[in-house]
C-alpha cells in the first residue's frame, strides 16, 4: 500500500508504506508543506504531530483549517512547553523541553498503542516540526542517532514519517548529515513551488 | 571455541521450577547462569553477561532493586523484567530494556533475548554508519558536485554507507514501540556505544558508565 498525497506538487504523490521524508524550507513555507502530506489521511489512517515551536492547541487549529476530524484521528505529542487546553478526548502528550527525546519517543509510543487499541495503529503519518528545533538542544550526532532510529521505527511499522528541517538555521555539513536519513526530500523553493527528490514514492 | 561465541543470558527468578524450564529453552542457543535471588544474581554478573532476565517480584531484593544495582557495579547488560501485569512503556525509563508478562512461552523468550542482543549489535552498526555520513557531508560541503563524481573516497563512502543501511534495517527486523523508546534513551544516555563521544543527554541524566 502506499500513502497518497495531493496538494504538496502539481501531481498525485504515493509514498511507499514506511518511507521517511524531509521537508527543507523556510519556518511557515516547510510547515505548510508537511501539513499538505499528513492531512490527507483517508481509510484507517492516523496522524500524530510532534511539534516543538506551537503548542497543541495552534496545531489542532491547522487540522481543523485542513478539514481533518480531529476527535479521533489525531494525537499529538507537544514539546513546545505550552499548556493551552485542547478540545476534550484529543490525546496529547506534553513534554518540558524538546531536547527530551526520550520523552519524545515515549510520548510517540503511547500514541501509536492508543490508536492500536482503537484498531488504527498500523498506519500512522508521523510529523515532526521541525528537526531545527531539536539541533538547538542537543548536538548533531545526538539528533542523527535518534532520527535514525525514529525513521528505522516508521519503516518497521510500515508509516509515513515526515520531518521539517530549516536549512538556512545550520551548516551545510548538518543539513548533509541530517538529509542522508530520508527517503526522499521536498524542498519549498518558495509558497506553492515544490521540488520532490530521492527514492520511496512515485508521482503521477 | 563455540562455546565461547554464546551470548550469555542469567535468568534471576525465585521459583526453581521456571528456572529450570527457561535454562532449557535458552540452553540450545546461549550460555546460561541461573540465580534464585538477588543477591546470587549479582554474584554471577560480570562483564560477559549479555542479558539478564530478572522477575520483578522476588523475596528479599526486589527486581528494581537488582537493577539499580546492576547499574551501580558499572556493568551494562539488557535487561528485561519479567513480570505478572503488563506494564507501560514507562519501565524503559526506569531502566528496564523490555518486558515479558507471565506465563512466558518459549518462544517469547528467545525471541525477547534475540532483539535485546540485536540491539546492541545495531547499535555497533549505527556508530559506523554515522561516521561514514558526516565524513560525506564534510565532503558534500566543501566539494563541488563535479569534483564529488570524480572522488574515489566519495563513491567509496556512498557505497559503504547504502550498505550500512541495509544491514542496519535487517538487524531489527520487527523493531516495536518498545525498543524505539528504549534505544532513543541508550542514545541520551551516551550508554551502549559511542559514549566516547560524550554525547549524552541534555537533562544531566546520570551517565553511570
Amino acid at each position: 500500500m502506499t500513502y497518497v498525497v495531493e496538494g504538496l506538487t502539481d501531481s498525485t504523490v504515493r509514498f511507499d508504506d514506511g518511507s521517511s521524508l524531509l521537508v527543507t524550507g523556510s519556518t511557515s513555507a516547510g510547515r505548510a508543506a508537511a501539513l499538505d502530506v499528513l492531512d490527507d489521511i483517508s481509510g484507517s489512517e492516523t496522524v500524530v504531530l510532534i511539534t516543538t515551536n506551537d503548542g497543541a492547541s495552534s496545531a489542532v487549529d491547522w487540522f481543523d483549517q485542513r478539514g481533518v476530524d480531529t476527535t479521533v484521528r489525531l494525537g499529538i505529542v507537544d514539546a513546545s512547553g505550552s499548556s493551552t487546553p485542547v478540545p476534550d478526548g484529543l490525546p496529547v502528550e506534553r513534554l518540558g523541553s524538546p531536547g527530551d527525546l526520550t520523552g519524545m519517543s515515549l510520548g510517540f509510543a503511547k500514541l501509536a498503542q492508543r490508536f492500536e487499541q482503537a484498531g488504527s495503529g498500523d498506519r500512522i503519518r508521523v510529523g515532526l516540526v521541525s528537526v531545527s528545533t531539536l539541533l538547538m538542544y542537543a548536538d548533531v550526532q545526538t539528533v542523527f542517532r535518534f532520527l535514525h532510529v525514529f525513521t528505522s521505527r516508521i519503516r518497521s511499522g510500515g508509516l509515513l514519517g515526515v520531518f521539517t528541517l530549516e536549512p538556512g538555521m545550520h551548516d551545510d555539513q548538518t543539513v548533509n548529515t541530517v538529509r542522508a536519513i530520508f527517503d526522499s526530500e521536498a524542498h519549498v523553493v518558495e509558497a506553492g513551488e515544490v521540488e520532490l527528490r530521492g527514492t520511496g514514492f512515485t508521482q503521477s | 571455541m563455540a562455546e565461547a561465541d554464546h551470548p550469555t543470558v542469567l535468568v534471576v527468578e525465585d521459583e526453581a521450577p521456571l528456572i529450570e524450564i527457561y535454562a532449557r529453552w535458552l540452553g540450545e542457543r546461549f550460555e546460561v547462569r541461573t540465580a534464585q535471588n538477588g543477591e546470587s544474581a549479582l554474584e554471577q554478573l560480570d562483564e560477559d553477561v549479555d542479558v539478564v532476565l530478572l522477575d520483578r517480584l522476588m523475596p528479599g531484593m526486589s527486581g528494581d532493586e537488582v537493577l539499580a544495582a546492576i547499574e551501580e557495579r558499572g556493568f551494562s547488560p539488557r535487561v528485561a523484567m519479567v513480570t505478572a501485569v503488563e506494564p507501560d512503556f514507562d519501565i524503559i525509563t526506569m531502566g528496564f530494556d523490555d518486558y515479558l508478562t507471565k506465563p512466558v512461552d518459549r518462544e517469547e523468550l528467545v525471541e525477547t533475548v534475540d532483539r535485546l542482543l540485536s540491539r546492541s549489535s545495531f547499535a555497533g552498526l549505527e556508530q559506523e554508519y554515522y561516521a561514514c555520513v558526516e565524513k560525506r557531508a564534510a565532503l558534500e560541503s566543501a566539494k563541488s558536485v563535479e569534483q564529488l563524481e570524480t572522488s574515489e573516497e566519495y563513491v567509496e563512502l556512498t557505497e559503504r554507507i547504502d550498505e550500512l543501511r541495509g544491514r542496519l534495517d535487517d538487524a531489527i527486523p520487527d523493531m516495536g514501540s518498545g525498543d524505539f523508546v528504549a534505544m532513543v534513551r541508550d542514545i541520551e544516555r551516551g550508554s551502549g556505544d559511542g559514549a566516547d563521544e560524550g554525547s549524552g543527554g541534555p537533562d544531566g541524566r546520570e551517565e553511570g558508565r
